[in-house]
């Protein structure tokens, strides 16, 4: 049976129009592909490169500084270097006190009040008390 | 050259475009061959054949596109999506300065322009059908083109036109019924009068 103008068409007869359509592909001219390239490299995004790491130099200070150890041998430096100074301009009498009287802070030559043999050791002469006492 | 391009082959549209924002030129020539031509089809169509304005929105599309790499936003719609939608308000604009314009006339395939159809009566069926989409309103034609001939999704039409799915079943169904009408009218001439 013919089918009339009149009748809409159903859809596998429309999909044939839709099949045709989609293999018409529109081939862009050369022109217009090396426009749109163009256009790309036009506007490329300019991407910072990474900075490049720096050359590690040391100055001599710098060399000094780790060849001493750095900060730890430095504060130590300083601390010792701070007793030493204190230890000068002081009167070290705790020193001798702290070392049992091996160091001798005081001036014991020239003083009244240094102790005799008998003092520190009564027991050592004991005889001769003993002679004077019988006279 | 051709084997780092056969490299980049695999790759998603949007890994080509993020490549191309970080100064790959290599992905920005992939996807020009990739996207230029499936770009330049559609504006054609939008634009009634009209070969020459569809290239100049193809090339303006796709200069967007690379202006937009740096601040492509992953994830968020695809490339071709995206494409679809910035072609489909450049030609609605440019249909609507052109309004005066026969449309009939518009439709006419420029001469010179080989058509890639080898058939006659595919390339009779393509031009009849082209006509008849000229006829329908612009966001029929936007519709039914996307979906029938571009092969996209409903809900990617709706991401591109910027309405509803629903909306776009409407449009849809509706064009289509408007060109099964049209179309009617040329069986004879297309050798449809029997069966």
């Amino acid at each position: 049976m013919a089918k009339t103008d009149n009748q809409p068409m159903q859809d596998d007869e429309l999909d044939l129009f839709f099949e045709a359509a989609r293999q018409d592909v529109a081939e862009p001219s050369d022109a217009l592909m090396a426009a749109i390239m163009a256009d790309a490299q036009a506007h490329m995004p300019v991407v910072d490169p990474l900075p490049a790491p720096k050359a590690q130099t040391k100055g001599w200070f710098a060399s000094i500084w780790s060849a001493i150890g750095g900060l730890p041998a430095a504060a130590s430096l300083a601390t010792a270097t701070v007793a030493g100074v204190w230890i000068g301009f002081t009167q070290p009498v705790q020193l001798e006190t702290l070392s049992g009287g091996l160091v001798l802070a005081g001036d014991y030559v020239t003083t009244d009040t240094s102790y005799a043999l008998e003092d520190l050791a009564p027991g050592y002469l004991g005889t001769t008390l003993f002679a004077e006492d019988e006279g | 050259m051709n084997m780092a391009l056969d490299a980049y082959e695999g790759a998603s549209d949007e890994a080509l475009l993020v490549l191309y924002g970080n100064g790959d030129p290599m992905a920005a020539q992939l996807l020009t061959h990739r996207l230029a031509p499936r770009v330049l089809g559609f504006a054609t169509r939008l634009l009634g054949g009209d070969r020459a304005e569809a290239e100049d929105v193809t090339q303006e599309a796709m200069l967007r596109l690379w202006k937009q790499a740096a601040s492509w936003r992953s994830g968020e719609a695809q490339v071709s999506t995206w494409l679809y939608r910035v072609v489909s308000n450049l030609c609605t604009d440019r249909l609507r300065k052109r309004r005066t314009v026969d449309l009939d006339a518009a439709g006419d395939p420029e001469d010179g322009q080989p058509s890639a159809v080898e058939n006659m009566m595919d390339v009779d069926r393509a031009t009849a059908l082209q006509d008849a989409l000229n006829r329908l309103p612009d966001r029929q034609k936007v519709a039914v083109t996307l979906r029938h001939i571009e092969g996209a999704t409903n809900p990617e039409i709706a991401q591109i036109m910027g309405i509803s799915v629903e909306a776009v079943e409407s449009l849809t169904a509706r064009g289509k019924r408007a060109l099964a009408k049209d179309l009617a009218g040329r069986r004879e001439e297309l050798g449809y009068g029997e069966d």
